[in-house]
């Protein structure tokens, strides 16, 4: 048995002088054989027969199985490393990636952020503009530096993103895996993309293992002889180690984090110099690794805080305790390695000194890895130029194309953001007179108006020609509708967007089908589209307004009556009842404008010519209440020329010949506020859906946009022109699209979004 | 081994992952501070810029100098428009050639010739289209009367005399449209034309090339006008004894020799023509 061990150790010995030019190749043998019990079973049986012959010829045998067993640990560590080198690409593949994505949920969290801003702003409106008189000194300085800030951002990633991918075409070069690779990335995109490929995670767990397993051989032999010198073996594990350090820079430097080069690099770059006769260097790596991954979890729930706070404000502090942290966690680190290597001829001191002043030298550690962080970046850009654009790398092609899309969305996306201003878009002519009223279909981008011209049209703004030389687009009509015999007054449109009611000046009030949004403006006429028309006024039709739950439409005429309908149903039960003029003072008055209270379906408002407001059940029919409409101030309250309701509060807003608005409360009829509105009277009103945005449209030729929390006019519009003293009639709010729009007596319409 | 090894892996990932998140917010949490601000000033602007524009509020002084023409809601019909008469020298309006036909059809529907009397400064391609345009706009009265009586059943063709039968121009290929669809493509095609922003840009001022296309628009329309004489004569000449549009259209394609002659079909108005004509 001695002699075997000395002929094994010789052996070894001749295959590891060997092997001397190739690093970590006798480490690999030396555990293959500690590991594998071949040997110890052969000797027993060579025991009983010692001839020359025999023990040479066993010898020669051993010697043959010593040098195959030998190359196929070479193979296998060729195959090992060039999976280490695939699965580092791939690694570093998949942190750009999500890098990448990281950067898109970062702009969505900015873009939801400034939606939360925006809509903090409508819903908090005058802390908004009570920010602006402390803010708007500093303006002139901030408004500069979105631009800046948003090139260097793009900066940035371009850089991260070239560096990735020149790294990534370096590592594929070497191996000559190119093609697997790409295949295993494109796969491994399209699986976090959501298009999961279960053989495919199976495939990289598997790499994953037989890495480990590699790994594990190679520590053992390290474990059990820590006393040997075992230099190649720990020469093999610092060329993986410092292969994945470059790795690890790398990223670091493509993020430009120096907190994790502190943790991770240079902690390793330091114990490598510092600590390095005796001492396990791969331990420490573990160790620095583990520390690294508990300063990176740190770091990571740190984030995760951050995402869910949407908060980037504390991103500073965050910073301040990821620092702390990660100082901690080293010191945590340097008493378990203390601990750790004790058993061994390692001297603690140190070790522990090693540690305590990478724990405290973290400041000039940041420093170093900095110049270093710099050196690599030269370094990388030499590379880059050296390599150009030589390769051809069809997929990665393609990601740089994605990146432009990219950069380019960056550029819109604070554009989006920004956009607090609506702009003339569509401009909608084809009516041959003035543009009496109009309303959006509920859903669909699509546009009704009613005109003097007898006509209604229907619009589809998705149907645009572009218009030569101006940012506005023009849109033709899809729909005609011709039935009235003189001008159409009013128009309104049930809010399930099935039918259209339009009032003219003809006494009718028209019901029609909404056609499809995209029905061939050329198509044969269809006498069905009207479905009835309901007659029982007396005179021109002024108002109107639909109820969706009850389906019922409310007319106001200059007959002096108000109407109920069911126009759906059988055409001999159309007229629910009628509203005599109600308003004890106003003999008169004519009502001008009515609508639906809008929190309470049994109760309407109307408006009058003589500046009254009353509030009707229309159960009863009688009156409920008399909005004040007379305790205003100045001397006599102008015809109300339109009335709406709140959609959520009860409060009802009028517009007045008088250049005011004015504000009630539903159930006190008190006035709540006046105000000067315009500089001509007012004409129309619309309210958005969250009743936070009111709009109005007046005879000064303008559309005002009124904040309803601070009363305050946020935006005011030029739209159309004057024709006799006849400027706007209509406006209105999209009920679910960013859009608004408004109707003149040029006989345009126009839609701003 | 194989833990730690895959958690190194991950979580070197994720040091970078979360690297990249604050670099991301660094470079946002200005942005975003600057981007509120400037939103901030914008609406601040707008709201003072709209302060100072309300606040000198200047005392309602328009309305004492001239009636205002203006029908506000709830106007009845008898009034619709019923204000007084204003010259044409008057009227500041871009509209104002459209203002002053109206109001001198709604003055005199029967006076013809008035109506079409330009003044004497009016350029004459504007004074062409804006009637042009009235034209298709009371055609469409014409049009609605039609929808009742003109079915596809009984007009399957655009037809006036035997003659002829038109095509339809509103489709890519001319089509053999029903007489009530021939009316309302027409005319909607004629909305689409006169208020393209590529013929017809403004309304003060008209190319040249513009107005020629002006003739094509009355050869059309005008087929309106001769079908519902000769196939719906009831409807014709309730519609015309209320607005004399037929007339007026007439005596308007020949004023401005928008038309031939031989296509004036509709033989009623010849007598009346000849009689203004030698009258004059």
């Amino acid at each position: 048995m001695e002699d075997m061990k000395e002929s094994h150790g010789s052996g070894e010995e001749g295959g590891s002088g060997h092997g001397s030019g190739n690093n970590g190749l006798g480490g690999g043998l030396r555990g293959g054989s500690n590991g594998g019990g071949g040997p110890g079973g052969v000797g027993p049986g060579g025991n009983l027969h010692y001839t020359i012959p025999g023990i040479l010829h066993f010898l020669q045998h051993e010697w043959s199985r010593f040098e195959m067993d030998r190359s196929q640990w070479d193979v296998e560590k060729a195959e090992l490393q060039a999976r280490i080198a695939f699965l580092q690409g791939e690694r570093k593949g998949q942190e750009n990636l999500k890098n990448d994505l990281v950067r898109r949920i970062k702009m969505l969290e900015y873009a939801l952020k400034q939606e939360r801003a925006k809509y903090a702003k409508l819903k908090y409106g005058s802390e908004g503009v009570a920010h602006l008189d402390d803010g708007s000194k500093a303006l002139g300085d901030d408004e500069e530096l979105p631009p800046v800030d948003g090139d260097n951002y793009i900066a940035v990633s371009n850089v991260n993103w070239r560096q990735g991918r020149q790294l990534l075409r370096q590592y594929l070069q070497e191996i000559g895996y190119t093609d697997t690779i790409i295949d295993v990335r494109s796969n491994r995109v399209r699986s976090l993309l959501g298009l999961n490929d279960a053989n495919n995670v199976n495939e990289e767990n598997r790499a994953n293992l037989a890495l480990n397993g590699g790994e594990s051989h190679r520590t053992r032999p390290d474990g059990t002889g820590a006393h040997h010198p075992a230099h190649s073996v720990r020469k093999g594990v610092t060329t993986l180690a410092e292969e994945m350090m470059l790795d690890t820079e790398a990223s670091v430097l493509a993020n430009f984090d120096f907190l994790s080069s502190e943790a991770e690099v240079d902690d390793d770059d330091e114990m490598n110099d510092d600590i390095d006769d005796g001492y396990n260097p791969q331990e420490m790596k573990l160790k620095a690794s583990k520390l690294a991954q508990a300063v990176t979890e740190a770091e990571d729930k740190e984030t995760e805080d951050v995402m869910n706070e949407f908060n980037f404000l504390t991103n500073t502090d965050n910073v301040d305790s990821i620092k702390s942290a990660g100082g901690g966690g080293g010191g945590g680190g340097g008493g378990g390695q203390a601990g750790g290597p004790s058993s061994k001829d390692v001297p603690k001191g140190l070790s522990g000194v090693g540690f305590q002043q990478t724990g405290n030298g973290a400041k000039t550690n940041q420093l170093l890895g900095g110049e270093k962080q710099q050196q690599q970046q030269q370094q990388q850009q030499q590379r880059e130029v050296e390599l150009g654009n030589n390769l051809e790398l069809g997929e990665l092609e393609q990601l740089t194309i994605a990146n432009d899309n990219e950069s380019s969305y960056d550029i819109s996306a604070p554009k989006e953001a920004y956009r607090k201003t609506w702009s003339a878009k569509y401009t909608l002519r084809s009516h041959f007179d003035g543009v009496r009223a109009l309303g959006f279909h509920p859903l669909e981008p699509v546009l009704i108006t009613a005109s003097e011209d007898q006509t209604l049209k229907l619009w589809n703004l998705q149907k645009t020609i572009p218009a030569k030389k101006s940012a506005s687009l023009d849109v033709e009509p899809v729909y005609t509708f011709r039935a009235h015999q003189g001008p159409v007054l009013s128009l309104a449109i049930s809010p399930a967007g099935d039918y259209i009611f339009s009032g003219g000046l003809d006494t009718t009030i028209r019901c029609w089908q909404m056609p499809s949004p995209n029905v061939d403006p050329y198509d044969s006429y269809d006498p069905s589209t009207l479905f009835t028309t309901l007659t029982g006024h007396e005179d021109a039709v002024w108002g109107l307004s639909y109820h969706l739950g009850r389906k019922q439409l409310l007319s106001c005429s200059a007959d002096g009556t108000v109407k109920l309908w069911s126009p759906t149903a059988p055409s001999a039960s159309n007229l629910v009842r009628t509203f005599g003029n109600a308003t004890e003072d106003g003999g008169g008055a004519t009502p001008t404008s009515v609508d639906w209270v809008q929190d309470d379906p049994t109760k309407i408002v109307t408006a009058y010519s003589n500046g009254s407001c009353v509030i009707h059940d229309i159960e009863s029919g009688k009156l409920v209440i008399k909005l004040d409409t007379k305790s205003d101030s100045t001397s006599a309250v102008g015809s109300i020329n339109k009335v709406v309701s709140h959609p959520i509060l009860p409060v009802t807003i009028t517009a007045h010949e008088d250049r005011h608005i004015r504000f009630f409360d539903n159930h006190t009829g008190q006035m709540t506020h006046s105000m000067v509105a315009h500089l001509d009277a007012v004409t129309s009103l619309s309210l958005d859906t969250n009743g936070l945005y009111l709009i109005s449209g007046s005879h000064d030729c303008s559309v005002r946009l009124w904040n309803l929390e601070s009363k305050s006019c946020v935006q005011e519009i030029t739209a159309h022109r004057k024709k006799f003293d006849e400027s706007i009639f209509d406006v209105a709010f999209h009920p679910s699209k960013p859009f608004i729009a408004s109707a003149g007596a040029d006989a345009l319409a126009k839609v701003f979004v | 081994m194989v833990t730690s090894m895959t958690t190194t892996t991950t979580s070197s990932s994720t040091t970078t992952s979360s690297a990249g998140v604050s670099t991301a917010n660094a470079n946002l949490t200005p942005m975003d501070n600057a981007s509120a601000a400037s939103a901030a000033a914008a609406t601040g602007l707008s709201t003072t810029g709209s302060g100072p524009s309300l606040a000198p509020m200047e005392p309602v002084s328009a309305p004492a100098l001239h009636p205002l023409r203006r029908n506000c809601a709830g106007t009845p019909a008898r009034d619709f428009c019923a204000w007084p008469l204003e010259s044409f020298d008057e009227m500041d309006s871009t509209l104002a050639v459209q203002q002053m036909i109206q109001q001198s059809i709604r003055a005199h529907v029967e006076d013809v010739e008035g109506i079409l009397r330009a003044p004497d400064t009016q350029d004459e391609g504007v004074w062409k289209y804006e009637h042009l345009r009235q034209f298709c706009m009371e055609l469409n009265g014409l049009a609605v009367l039609l929808q009742s009586e003109c079915v596809p059943e009984t007009c399957t063709q655009m037809t006036a005399t035997e003659q002829w039968i038109f095509l339809c121009a509103a489709h890519k290929t001319p089509k053999e449209c029903p007489a009530i669809d021939y009316t309302r493509h027409t005319l909607d095609g004629a909305a689409c034309l006169l208020n393209s922003n590529k013929y017809f840009p403004s309304r003060v001022s008209i190319k040249e090339s513009s107005v020629a296309k002006l003739g094509s628009v009355c050869r059309r329309v005008y087929r309106i006008f001769s079908h519902a004489y000769f196939h719906h004569r009831q409807i014709f000449d309730d519609f015309e004894a209320q607005t004399c549009l037929c007339r007026r259209f007439t005596v308007f394609v020949t004023k401005y020799n928008l038309m031939s002659r031989d296509n004036l079909i509709v033989p009623m108005l010849e007598q009346d023509l000849e009689a203004g004509e030698s009258e004059a």
